[in-house]
C-alpha cells in the first residue's frame, strides 16, 4: 500500500539527492573500515536479511495473543455449542486445544520465516505477512520518527525492536522486529543523520548543485558531516522523572487503563466472577437492611470503607500503571530531536524532529494544582484514524508530572520566549455562560422540574434545580478560565474547569482558519475562531468579534508571509 | 522549485503596520451556482418519495399480513417524512444561496451557514492535494464540488460545493499552480 502510493514521490526524491546521497554512503563506509566497533554498518546491501532467531518468540506472543482476543468471542458460542465445560479434559476438547497451541507456536516461526528486510540504497525494503503478503519501501530520508521497543525477553539477548513511522497518514509505518542493540541505535543515528543532510540539501545543496562543482559539492557534504556528528554527539538530557515523580503521576493521573488494557482478554472471567460474587453479597446486604439488624449509619460507614478501599486499589493499580510506563523516564536532545525512553519491562524509546512540534500543551487537573505538578505533552501532528494509545504514541510526547518551574523551563527549550502564566489572556464574554444555559440545559431541566412538581415527587425536583446549579457553577468556571492571548510570536489558550490546560502554538502553523459567528452573535458584536493545526484544532468562543478578525488576519498573514514549513 | 522561487522573487521582509496586513472582512464574495440549491431540493425530494414509495409499497403489498398497529402508524409515519422533509427543504432553500467563496492571492475562503455563519479560510501554501468531486446528481447537472485537503485531517477538508465545472476546474488549476504546492 505504501509503496505504490508514495512510489511517484519516491522517484522525484531520489532525483533530487542522489547525488550527494553516493557521496555520503561513500564517505561512510570509509569511516565503517576504520572504526567498525563503534558504528555498525546500516546498509545490509542487495540481498535480503532475516531478523534474529528471537523473533520468532516476537511472532509467537502477538500471534498468541491475536488469537486469545479473536478467540474471546468465540469461547461463549463454543461453550454454549459443545457444552465445553462438561467434559472439559476429553481428548476431543486436549486435541482441539492442542492443535491450536500447536499451530500459533508454528505460525512464529512461519511468519519469521516469511519475513524479509534490507537497508539498501538509503531505502529501508520489507516483505512481510503470511497470508497477506506485504511490502514496504521506506526512504531514510522521509523517515520521521525512530521508535525503539525492548521487550523485557528481548533484554537479556542484547536485541531491540525498531519501528519506523514516516510523515504520511495512515499505517505508513515499517517495524523491523528483532535486530542486534547497536544495529538499532546505528539505523536511528543514521536516519538522523540522513534527515540533517537531508535538510541541508534543501537549503544549500540546490545552489551547489547548480554549479555543477563537484569540490563544493564534496566540501558541502564534509560540512554536513560535522554537523550531523556534532548533532549525534551531543546528547543532553532534559529532564528526569524520578520513582517519586512517578508516583505523584499516577496518583493525580488515572493511569488504571495501562494494567487494565493489558488484562483485557481476561475481562469475561473476571466479570463472571465479579457478577457472582456481588450476587452473593448483594443477597446477604439485602437480607441485613431488610432485617434492620445494622443501623444506617453503620451501613453507611461499611460502604464508605468500601468505597475507600477500591479508591485506593484503583490508586494502587493507577501508580502500577504509571510505573509500568515511565519508569526510568528520561528526556533528552541531540541535535534537532526529542527524544524520550522509559518504561518498566518493555523499554520504549520514542524520539521527534523539534520542528514538527506543532502545540504544546501543559495541562492541570484539580489535584495536580494541590500538589503543583504539570502534564507538559509536545504534540505533534496526528495521523486520522489512527487511534494509538495516547502514553506510548510518538504523536504526543508527554513530560509526566513535572513540576511548574519544569513545565516553565521545558516550554521555554521548545518554543523560546513561550510563558504560558506570563500573558495577558482575552477573556471570553459572559455570553458563553447564557448561550449554553439557554441552548442546551434550560429546557430539560424545566420539563424534569415539571414533572417532579406535578408527580409530587420532591426529590426529582430537588434534582433538577441543583444540576441546574451545577451545570451553571461549571459553565462559570470554564467561562472563566477560557482565554487566548497573542505575543506576536505564539499564539495561547487558556481553558478548563477545575483544573487549567495551557496551550501554545506558533501561529505560521496553522493549517486552516475558521471564523464562526452566529445571527446572535452578530448582533453583540462576538465571534468565534478556531485553528486547525496539523495536531488538531483549538477554539475560543465568544471573543469580541474585532479582536477575533485582527487575530484571524495576523495569523494568515503569519502563515502566508513567513512561508515557513510547518513540519 | 523552492530555490527557484527563492531566486525569482528578491527576500523582503519589510515592517508592516497593523493597518497594512490584508484583512479577509473585505473579501470579495462570489456565490455559488445558483442549481445547487435546485439540485439540493430536487434530491430531498427524490429521497422523500424513494421512502414514502418503500413503506407504500410495504403497505400495500399482498404478500404478507402486517399487524394492525404499523396498518394505523403508516399515515403518520409519511407525514413525518414529509414534515423532516420539508424542514431539510426549508433548510437548504435558505441555507444554499448563502454559500460564498472568495480566492485571494494566497488564500482560499468559503463562507456558509444560516444562522450559524462559518468562515473558513484555507491558506494555499498549507494545501496537501486538490480534488474535484462530481456525485451522478452532481453530473447530471453540470456541477462540481472542490475538495482541499490539508494536514489538519479528514474533519477539515475544505469543500466549496455546487460549482460549475469550469469554474471547479479552474479553481483547481489555480492552486496546483501556486508556486507554493510543494514547497510544504
Amino acid at each position: 500500500m505504501a509503496a505504490s502510493g508514495s512510489s511517484e514521490n519516491q522517484t522525484i526524491n531520489i532525483m533530487r539527492s542522489q547525488e550527494p546521497n553516493d557521496d555520503v554512503s561513500l564517505s561512510l563506509k570509509n569511516e565503517g573500515e576504520g572504526s567498525s566497533e563503534d558504528r555498525p554498518e546500516v546498509e545490509t546491501g542487495g540481498d535480503w536479511q532475516r531478523l534474529a532467531v528471537i523473533s520468532i518468540l516476537y511472532f509467537t506472543i502477538r500471534n498468541f495473543t491475536n488469537m486469545a482476543q479473536g478467540l474471546i468471542y468465540a469461547v461463549p458460542a463454543l461453550a454454549i455449542s459443545f457444552n465445553i465445560w462438561d467434559n472439559l479434559f476429553s481428548p476431543q476438547v486436549l486435541i482441539g486445544a492442542g492443535v491450536l497451541f500447536l499451530s500459533t507456536s508454528g505460525s512464529g516461526v512461519i511468519s519469521y520465516l516469511m519475513y524479509k528486510f534490507r537497508v539498501h540504497n538509503q531505502h529501508v525494503e520489507i516483505h512481510h505477512g503470511v497470508f497477506q503478503r506485504r511490502y514496504t519501501n521506506l526512504p531514510l530520508w522521509r523517515i520521521q520518527n525512530v521508535k525503539i521497543e525492548r521487550p523485557f525477553y528481548y533484554r537479556p539477548f542484547g536485541y531491540a525492536l525498531v519501528v519506523l513511522d514516516t510523515a504520511g497518514s495512515g499505517k505508513e509505518e515499517a517495524k523491523i522486529v528483532a535486530v542486534p542493540e547497536s544495529y538499532a541505535e546505528a539505523l536511528k543515528k543514521q536516519v538522523l543523520y540522513e534527515k540533517v543532510q537531508h535538510i541541508g540539501d534543501d537549503v544549500t545543496g540546490k545552489s551547489d548543485e547548480e554549479m555543477g562543482d563537484k569540490d563544493s559539492s564534496t566540501q558541502h557534504s564534509a560540512k554536513i558531516d560535522t554537523a550531523a556528528a556534532s548533532a549525534l554527539t551531543n546528547e543532553e538530557v532534559l529532564n528526569r522523572r524520578s520513582v517519586k515523580d512517578i508516583i505523584i503521576h499516577g496518583i493525580t493521573n488515572n493511569r488504571v487503563w495501562i494494567i487494565l488494557g493489558a488484562a483485557a482478554p481476561f475481562y469475561d472471567d473476571v466479570f463472571g466472577v465479579v457478577s457472582e460474587w456481588l450476587a452473593n453479597k448483594g443477597l446477604q446486604l439485602n437480607q441485613i437492611v431488610g432485617e434492620q439488624t445494622v443501623a444506617w449509619w453503620q451501613f453507611g460507614l461499611y460502604a464508605f470503607v468500601v468505597l475507600m478501599m477500591i479508591m485506593a486499589l484503583v490508586a494502587l493499580l493507577s501508580v502500577g500503571g504509571a510505573l509500568f510506563t515511565f519508569y526510568g523516564y528520561t528526556l533528552s536532545r541531540t541535535g534537532d530531536r526529542y527524544i524520550r525512553r522509559s518504561g518498566l519491562l518493555n523499554k520504549l524509546e520514542v524520539s521527534m524532529r523539534a520542528s514538527r512540534i506543532q502545540m504544546i500543551t501543559a495541562k492541570q487537573d484539580w489535584l495536580d494544582k494541590v500538589l503543583k505538578r504539570v502534564n507538559l505533552y509536545f504534540e505533534q501532528n496526528s495521523t486520522a484514524g489512527q487511534q494509538m494509545q495516547e502514553l506510548m504514541s510518538p504523536n504526543k510526547l508527554i513530560v509526566p508530572s513535572v513540576t511548574e518551574d519544569e513545565a516553565f523551563a521545558l516550554s521555554q527549550e521548545v518554543m523560546p520566549g513561550c510563558d504560558l502564566r506570563g500573558q495577558h489572556y482575552q477573556t471570553i464574554s459572559r455570553r458563553f455562560i447564557r448561550f449554553w444555559l439557554l441552548a442546551a440545559w434550560t429546557t430539560p431541566l424545566i420539563g424534569i422540574f415539571v414533572v417532579g412538581a406535578v408527580t409530587s415527587h420532591l426529590d426529582i425536583m430537588i434534582g433538577a434545580v441543583s444540576t441546574f446549579i451545577i451545570v451553571t457553577l461549571l459553565l462559570t468556571l470554564r467561562w472563566w478560565r477560557w482565554g487566548i492571548a497573542y505575543d506576536n510570536k505564539y499564539v495561547y489558550i487558556r481553558r478548563g474547569r477545575v483544573g487549567v490546560d495551557y496551550q501554545c502554538f506558533e501561529p505560521y502553523k496553522a493549517q486552516q482558519v475558521i471564523v464562526k459567528q452566529s445571527i446572535f452573535m452578530k448582533k453583540r458584536k462576538l465571534a468565534t475562531i478556531k485553528f486547525v493545526l496539523a495536531s488538531g484544532a483549538v477554539t475560543v468562543p465568544f471573543l469580541p468579534e474585532e479582536y477575533v478578525n485582527k487575530l484571524a488576519d495576523s495569523v494568515l498573514y503569519e502563515v502566508e508571509a513567513t512561508r515557513k514549513s510547518w513540519m | 522549485m523552492k530555490t527557484d522561487t527563492q531566486q525569482e522573487t528578491v527576500f523582503s521582509n519589510n515592517q508592516l503596520s497593523v493597518d497594512e496586513i490584508p484583512s479577509f472582512k473585505t473579501l470579495a464574495l462570489v456565490p455559488i451556482s445558483k442549481k445547487y440549491r435546485a439540485l439540493n431540493i430536487f434530491s430531498i425530494g427524490l429521497i422523500a418519495l424513494a421512502l414514502i414509495g418503500i413503506i407504500t409499497g410495504l403497505r400495500f403489498q399482498r404478500f404478507w399480513s402486517l399487524p394492525d398497529n404499523l396498518l394505523l402508524a403508516y399515515p403518520y409515519v409519511v407525514a413525518g417524512i414529509v414534515a423532516i422533509g420539508g424542514v431539510w427543504v426549508l433548510y437548504h432553500f435558505f441555507a444554499d444561496v448563502r454559500i460564498f467563496y472568495a480566492i485571494r492571492e494566497q488564500d482560499i475562503s468559503k463562507q456558509s451557514g444560516l444562522i450559524f455563519r462559518k468562515l473558513s479560510c484555507q491558506p494555499i501554501l498549507r494545501v496537501q492535494h486538490v480534488e474535484v468531486n462530481r456525485g451522478p446528481l452532481d453530473r447530471w447537472a453540470g456541477l462540481a464540488s472542490l475538495q482541499v485537503f490539508s494536514a489538519g485531517g479528514e474533519m477539515y477538508t475544505f469543500e466549496i460545493p455546487g460549482l460549475s465545472l469550469s469554474r471547479a476546474e479552474q479553481l483547481r488549476e489555480f492552486i496546483l499552480a501556486h508556486k507554493d504546492i510543494g514547497a510544504r
